[in-house]
């Protein structure tokens, strides 16, 4: 008999293969769409855990799948992404792209494929089946990447290097793994990793814990990411914003949390009592939302400032899970659904203005926000909830992670997590007001809003956002059963958010005193005093001179001078350098051994190769 | 409470405030008159300015998201008020906690910046940026401060930590209990209220008055109201995590005008800092004293 997990398998394969039989339909967009909602209708009610019948035995193996709700977490956020992506690309900017020469077919193949690998990889009920799906999601993301022209095929290829690290690194674990335990089902590794000596438990984390960060983007493994995103074709873009890099995430905190434990993760100690390995996680996880958001803050590509935000979000999420307390570990997994919505919204409104203008670079926008009110709209809802203020959902999930620090003491953790908001602030401010503020150009006049198409999927989005960030509790009951599913405890929580005497959170009432207090800003601000009059954008103070459409008075370039000259000598580059001595070192490498085997000595190795052989065989 | 108990405060709790706060501004210019040997403005003057900016013949506009801006800038804080326990009324403090209160006090700088923005004059835009450039100054030590109070008392709720406080008198204020937290306290304090030295953004000579360069009549009335509400919401933070909150008014107004003075007389007597500086300003001593006041708190 099929069960729902089989039904929804089926389903998003059913997707992919609709997506590349009928890709040059008018309307594939509504096909695929279809699919993808009804995978969100089957994960939404599915009874947890659920089990499918697929499954082989490998090497005396039993391989198979199912999903508990751990990964029917992540899953509906990957639906729920291609389904906002497949909308936005299913008309105009479907459309364009098609006429740009590039290939829709595969676009929306790409994205299928996506969404089938990832549902294999949060399905995997063993070692072997996580791999198989991680092996599938990283060269379906690189397919995805590569969507959208040279450009993104160049950043995309940059990634494949370090896609088959992260590889061979995670293979490497799983035959340590059954080396160690004689096993490779997640229930039975759950009750006997645990038992590992400390060397052996090191090293299994530090090679599944490389192979995972790699795809998460964590520090220093995170220079592929914020280009292989940026260049990619916009909803392909959004989707990979939204959630690919989430699946080493989920992997990471699958290791850490139900295999390792918290616990005895902490008994790997680097200098006794004082720091252990999940104080050196929660500190990568620290400086992964600092350094990535600061290098955001330097950019003048729309797209890339929020690939790189995106880099250091996934920081949040991590320091919330290692946290591992009820709220911190809510807040880190509740992070990666919120980010998830705003994240999309502002790719695809910076893609909106790409569409419209041709260009994302900030230094040569300003002043749409009389042209495209909608898409600014989205934007400013979305860089509230990136910066994680209320009343968006951003900020619930960021509270979630602070108090956590809070109430563990951890004073520096709790510093470095806000300096990484103040720095968030600070750069979706230069995002919305270089774009939308501002000076109007005079190329720009005759720009119209997005079309529906493209404006409906980003207000949905934001939408979204905005109503979980009223009622928390909406998501948090999703949070809860992926906290159940990982041995974590759970948090209690209320539609609005928390209850508790030591400082809770409501946000139905914060939220409705929000708007309370704007309802009497506008009866003050419209009420009293004489109607304002409306004046054209080059009627303003300029100092004595008159100004005219072809004066550049736009404020855009290096908007951030003041800060700049005191941490501006701290940008130099080191994580780029130290990719840069990798390559060399391994070019060198390959060089040298290429020289000795090939050219230099052949008889040489021949003869230590036939000689070793021939030892092993005696010996045997 | 009753529903309607909670509304009457809701309403109550920003009308105070913005009172308490026009008083602060006289004073602002009080103790800068005295200091420059002048008589200073008389008692209403405040008040008197806000209805004549209000009452301008000529209000203009640059289009809705000015407006919107003016009204996000003052709304903000009528909400934020309603946060900050004062005695006799909580109003929904503990249902939002210091925490959230910090986040809120940030949206009407986010409404003020959006509005300044739609303006299209790069002095405002410099101003903006020189802002949020002193909020990341400012807040860094804000922060500190936060995690060691909530840390001390135990708790992230102002109703809890005021009580906490006036459970054992003047010995159990913050200041007694965390001295080194309280002084740095006090000069993040000054740094938030952005009076010089750290006038960075408002810099006439430089940039105009930065944010306020395009604002005029009821547009830069809403500003002189939201300043009243960040000087008393500022000023009361403080002394709700340090001087014992509120156990009567005619005490709590004391010590609210007591904590203002403090800036207030020194500003008058400096110039203005380069932003680089206020940086290197705010995150030294402010934020050494900080970690240090932390320390001592947790051990």
């Amino acid at each position: 008999m099929t069960t729902p997990l089989d039904l929804l398998l089926f389903t998003a394969a059913a997707t992919v293969a609709g997506a590349f039989a009928l890709g040059r339909w008018r309307d594939i967009a509504w096909l695929t769409g279809a699919f993808y909602i009804a995978q969100l209708i089957q994960l939404t009610g599915l009874d947890l855990p659920s089990a499918s019948h697929a499954g082989f035995t490998l090497f005396g193996q039993l391989v198979g799948w199912q999903m508990d709700g751990f990964g029917r977490f992540f899953a509906i956020i990957t639906v729920g992404a291609a389904a906002a992506a497949t909308a936005y690309m299913g008309g105009e900017w479907g459309e364009r792209y098609r006429q740009a020469g590039h290939s829709l077919v595969w676009l929306h193949g790409a994205l299928a494929i996506n969404v089938l690998a990832m549902l294999l990889l949060l399905a995997g009920n063993d070692l072997i089946a996580l791999f198989i799906g991680w092996e599938l999601t990283s060269w379906a993301s690189f397919l995805l990447m590569a969507q959208g022209g040279e450009r993104a095929l160049r950043a995309a290829l940059r990634y494949v290097p370090y896609a088959m690290g992260a590889a061979m690194a995670v293979l490497g674990g799983i035959v340590l793994t059954h080396a160690f335990t004689g096993t490779l089902q997640f229930t039975e590794l759950a009750q006997r990793v645990p038992q590992l000596e400390n060397w052996q438990l090191a090293l299994m984390v530090t090679l599944f814990g490389v192979g995972f960060s790699i795809k998460m983007g964590l520090l220093p493994f995170h220079l592929w990411q914020a280009p292989a995103y940026a260049e990619a074709a916009g909803a392909g873009t959004s989707f990979l914003g939204a959630i690919s890099a989430r699946m080493g995430l989920f992997a990471l905190a699958l290791l850490l949390v139900k295999f390792v434990s918290l616990t005895r993760l902490a008994d790997l100690e680097f200098v006794s009592g004082l720091f252990d390995a999940r104080d050196l996680i929660a500190w990568v996880a620290a400086f992964t939302i600092v350094l990535p958001t600061f290098t955001a803050l330097k950019q003048n590509d729309a797209r890339y400032l929020l690939a790189w935000h995106g880099i250091g979000q996934g920081g949040y999420m991590l320091l919330g899970i290692v946290i591992g307390d009820a709220t911190g570990s809510a807040g880190g997994l509740l992070h990666v659904f919120n980010y998830a919505t705003y994240q999309a919204a502002l790719v695809l409104s910076v893609f909106a203005v790409l569409h419209r203008t041709g260009t994302a670079d900030l230094n040569s926008l300003g002043g749409l926000v009389t042209r495209m009110p909608l898409t600014f709209l989205v934007m400013l809802m979305g860089i509230i909830g990136l910066a994680g203020l209320p009343p968006m959902n951003g900020f619930v999930s960021k509270w979630l992670v602070y108090r956590s620090l809070m109430i563990e003491g951890r004073p520096l953790l709790f510093l470095m997590t806000v300096i990484g908001t103040l720095g968030t602030i600070l750069s979706v401010y230069k995002l919305i007001h270089n774009t939308f503020l501002g000076q109007l150009r005079l190329e720009h006049e005759g720009i119209r809003e997005a079309p529906w198409s493209m404006t409906i999927p980003m207000l949905v989005l934001v939408g979204i956002g905005f109503v979980t960030g009223v009622a928390p509790g909406l998501p948090l009951q999703w949070v809860n059963d992926a906290q159940a599913a990982l041995g974590l405890p759970v948090l209690p929580h209320t539609l609005g958010g928390v209850e508790s005497s030591q400082g809770g959170l409501d946000m139905l009432w914060v939220v409705g005193v929000l708007f309370a207090g704007f309802g009497i800003g506008a009866l003050l601000f419209y009420g009293v005093g004489n109607r304002s009059k409306r004046i054209h954008q080059l009627d303003n103070y300029a100092g004595g001179h008159f100004l005219s459409a072809d004066v550049r008075y736009h404020y855009s370039d290096h908007f951030y001078a003041g800060l700049m000259h005191r941490i501006g000598p701290l940008y130099r580059g080191s994580f780029t350098r130290l990719e840069e001595a990798v390559a060399s070192a391994n070019d060198t490498l390959a060089a040298l051994m290429q020289a000795w085997y090939r050219q230099r000595v052949p008889m040489l190795t021949l003869l230590v190769a036939a000689t070793a052989g021939l030892g092993w065989m005696v010996l045997q | 409470m009753s529903f309607a108990g909670i509304l009457i405060e809701l309403t109550l709790m920003p009308l105070v405030a913005f009172t308490i706060g026009l008083f602060m501004v006289l004073m602002m210019r009080k103790i800068a008159a005295k200091i420059q040997r002048r008589v200073g403005p008389p008692l209403l003057q405040p008040l008197y300015d806000i209805i004549k900016l209000y009452s301008k013949q000529t209000q203009t506009s640059h289009g809705l998201l000015h407006d919107i801006g003016i009204v996000m800038a003052v709304g903000g804080y009528i909400a934020a008020e309603t946060m900050v326990p004062v005695p006799g009324m909580h109003g929904i403090a503990d249902k939002a906690g210091l925490l959230t209160l910090a986040y809120v006090t940030m949206i009407p700088s986010l409404g003020l910046a959006l509005g300044v923005g739609q303006c299209a004059n790069p002095n405002g835009s410099i101003g903006i940026s020189r802002a949020l450039t002193a909020m990341l100054a400012y807040d860094v030590p804000f922060v500190i401060i936060i995690f060691g109070t909530a840390w001390f008392y135990g708790s992230n709720n102002l109703v809890e930590v005021v009580a906490a406080q006036q459970a054992g008198g003047i010995a159990t204020w913050g200041v007694m209990q965390m001295p080194i937290l309280a002084i740095a306290g006090l000069f993040s304090l000054y740094a938030m209220l952005g009076k010089q030295p750290f006038e960075i953004y408002v810099a006439p000579a430089e940039i105009a008055t930065g944010p306020m360069v395009e604002m005029g009549g009821k547009f830069l009335g809403g500003l002189f109201v939201m300043q009243c509400f960040q000087l008393f919401t500022a000023s009361a933070i403080y002394v709700s995590l340090f001087l014992g909150g509120g156990e009567n008014w005619p005490f709590f107004i004391a010590k609210l005008f007591f904590i203002i003075a403090i800036p207030m007389s020194l500003a008058f007597l400096f110039p203005r800092y380069r932003t680089e500086d206020v940086l290197a300003a705010v995150w030294r001593w402010p934020v050494i004293l900080g970690l240090a006041g932390v320390w001592l708190v947790m051990h």
